[in-house]
């Protein structure tokens, strides 16, 4: 039903409007203006090309129009206000709210949050107030999913002083602030507890914008839903896949078809998003932060929906190479290749395990070392889902609660390998061939760097403790060896054992590098512990090294299994490691 | 960094010399690499040793020109050597040992085989 105008002339013009759908912008509020302001002085033709010269303020464009307007002249903009069906912008809907002398409401106030104002621009950091004494922490939310961050792992970037103020707080390295990043904050006060979230958008730091938002492709899943869509989830979901409000454009490959999603606050999908298509689809995505890449013209990378067809696409994205196999152009020096092998041959073992070209010997030895003990836990730890993929569910501890969650990961059999054959990294000893390999150790090795990061950040060194918390769910511990008694080592060497709890040793690092050249032990290296044996008064404590060879001599075939007097272990080991 | 030594494939073609030997003597140490930043306790931190000048009397050449004294260049790496310190040592033309543990990189049968194998 029309709405009810009087000005018969507005009447005619309004309905032009509801016929082409176009919503009424400022000009056309001008000539609403000039059909009620006009009068015997000036005519409305006039009277629009008067409110339209250049240089006349609104102020002037009123009290021109307001002579000639009649008061069921200004019911009528009333009406089209209250009534109208042509969608209003906000600055024409201002305009005539002020012609008709409404004010405009105020926007309500900002919530209040609990305890933490953020103040000013970020050209020096970050500035505010909250309580005396507080620390201000802080995590960068638009560089985040690039890494191995949740958006809670924040860091401490300063300190309220006595009055409750703080300023000139940076957030540095990967994390520093860019103009237009959205930057996620909290206080911490002495008593351990915190304020609400505050997020702000950087601002004042450079002249524009030109960060966009980072999406991490590796953490984007996606399954044929059946019915002709495909689900699209977080495959890791205590991580980001971009940030909160960014929109993401899947593109299929296929079909064309473009279908947009806005990145909830918690850095994911929303609950049940699908996409029109099937398996072995591939999708390219591009992203924008509302300013950055608004047409979408840049994408960021293909995810394939896995199964359908065979193709020579990757199933799901790899994580990327340890920056030793790249060029010094930034290229990998291996490709890649699918591996078809069993998942299990004759189950889990610790001689399974090979550690690859790669400086993460502490999960190798953590693995060999459940695999020893507790072989159920490597069964339960991988799945493979019939479809050229596999799923290993890592553990995560919620430290506000203690309690561990599963952090489900999704990888396929793409392994980096050597031109001349075999994987670069973790591998089995089984076979080196792609089509015999056992594969679960050098998944979940796969996996691992997935939910890290990449292959880059688990080979930097780690705790051979922190896999056991990560691959079992428990918590587990370490403690240094040489401030330890003999019997309190072997104790533990015994307890763990005979409880079927991992356990493993690492070796010292800096300095002490020559005591073991010609010992057949390896510095700054992690081992499992396989077992204890004692002859007569001797212990024995049982290693092995996750190499799958190298050990001192007299011990047999070159197989990394060998025994040491509880002497000399405690002489060359650092560090014990175990499940408590 | 506790990698395993790189395969012995790799390393062979760069051997000028492999050589069964001791070290006499270690003449100069080089500087002390930048410290790595690490959790106490860590493994595989990549944290490496001094470079050194070492004399190595020679007792078997298995490849290469003979031999019966080498002063050689052990890299920075993740181990480090002493005088007494024994065993096969691949060796470049510059002079510089191979293998990523030096004497502790590879099995006499491993090289042997390598050898044999060696165009």
């Amino acid at each position: 039903m029309p709405i009810s105008i009087n000005d018969r002339r507005l009447s005619t013009l309004y309905s032009t409007w509801e016929r082409s759908a176009q919503p009424i912008g400022k000009e056309q509020a001008l000539e609403i203006l000039a059909q009620v302001g006009d009068s015997s002085r000036w005519s409305a033709a006039k009277l629009a090309t008067e409110l339209k010269k250049p240089g006349m303020t609104t102020e002037q464009q009123i009290a021109l129009a307001a002579a000639g307007m009649s008061a069921n002249e200004k019911k009528d903009i009333a009406t089209i206000l209250d009534q109208g069906k042509v969608p209003l912008e906000p600055s024409a809907k201002a305009f005539l709210e002020q012609v008709i002398g409404r004010t405009t409401p105020t926007p309500p106030p900002p919530p209040a949050t609990n305890g933490l104002n953020v103040s000013g621009s970020q050209a020096n950091g970050l500035s505010g107030t909250t309580r005396a004494g507080a620390s201000i922490e802080a995590i960068n939310i638009t560089t985040a999913p690039g890494g191995r961050l949740h958006m809670e792992d924040t860091l401490v970037v300063g300190k309220a002083d006595a009055s409750g103020k703080f300023s000139m707080a940076q957030l540095t390295g990967d994390q520093a602030m860019r103009e237009g990043d959205l930057v996620r904050m909290r206080a911490r006060y002495a008593d351990g507890t915190t304020s609400d979230w505050v997020t702000v958008k950087a601002s004042g730091i450079e002249a524009k914008d030109t960060r966009n938002a980072v999406v991490a492709l590796f953490r984007i899943g996606m399954a044929d839903a059946g019915g002709g869509k495909v689900s699209v989830e977080n495959i890791n979901a205590s991580r980001q896949v971009s940030e909160p409000g960014a929109k993401l454009q899947f593109t299929n490959n296929r079909t064309g078809e473009k279908t947009q999603v806005t990145v909830t606050d918690l850095g994911g999908f929303p609950e049940g998003f699908k996409l029109n298509g099937k398996s072995g689809d591939s999708f390219s995505i591009a992203a924008s932060d509302g300013v950055n890449n608004t047409a979408f013209t840049q994408a960021v990378g293909n995810v394939t929906v896995p199964g359908g067809s065979p193709s020579t696409t990757d199933l799901i994205p790899d994580p990327a190479l340890h920056h030793d196999e790249l060029d010094s152009a930034g290229k990998p020096k291996f490709s890649k290749v699918n591996f078809t092998g069993p998942l299990f041959v004759d189950g889990g073992k610790a001689e399974d395990v090979q550690q690859g070209q790669i400086g993460d010997c502490y999960f190798p030895a953590a693995m060999a070392a459940i695999a020893k003990h507790n072989p159920d836990a490597i069964a339960n730890l991988i799945k493979d889902n019939g479809d050229g993929t596999y799923t290993v569910t890592f553990k995560q501890k919620d430290w506000a609660t203690g309690r561990f969650k599963d952090v489900p990961v999704k990888v396929d059999g793409d392994l980096y390998a050597r031109s001349y054959g075999g994987a670069l990294y973790g591998r089995s000893a089984n076979s080196s061939d792609p089509k015999k390999m056992e594969l679960w150790f050098p998944l979940v090795e796969k996996a691992y760097a997935q939910w890290k990061g990449s292959y880059d950040t688990i080979g930097a060194g780690g705790h051979v403790s922190d896999v056991f918390e990560d691959c079992l769910g428990a918590d587990a511990s370490s403690f240094s060896i040489n401030h330890s008694s003999p019997d309190k080592i072997w104790a533990q060497v015994t307890k763990n054992v005979d409880a079927k709890k991992p356990i493993g040793a690492g070796t010292y690092g800096e300095d002490q590098e020559a005591k073991y050249t010609n010992t057949g032990v390896y510095a700054n290296h992690a081992y499992s512990v396989m077992g204890y044996e004692t002859v007569g008064a001797e212990k024995f404590v049982i290693l092995r090294n996750p190499w799958g060879e190298s050990e001192p001599a007299g011990n047999g075939p070159n197989d990394g299994i060998f025994k040491l007097k509880l002497e000399d272990f405690t002489k060359l080991y650092q560090s014990l490691y175990f499940q408590d | 960094m506790a990698k395993p030594p790189e395969p012995i494939e790799d390393v062979i073609p760069s051997a000028t010399w492999v050589v069964d030997a001791e070290v006499m003597e270690v003449l100069a140490t080089g500087p002390q690499p930048p410290k790595v930043d690490a959790k106490p306790g860590a493994t595989s931190t990549g944290q490496k040793t001094a470079s050194q000048t070492v004399k190595l009397k020679v007792k078997r050449v298995l490849h290469g020109e003979k031999v019966e004294e080498l002063v050689v260049e052990k890299p920075e790496a993740q181990y480090a050597l002493r005088a007494g310190n024994h065993g096969p040592f691949l060796i470049d033309a510059t002079k510089t040992i191979l293998g990523r543990y030096g004497p502790d990189s590879y099995s006499w049968e491993r090289i042997e085989k390598a050898l044999a194998s060696k165009p």
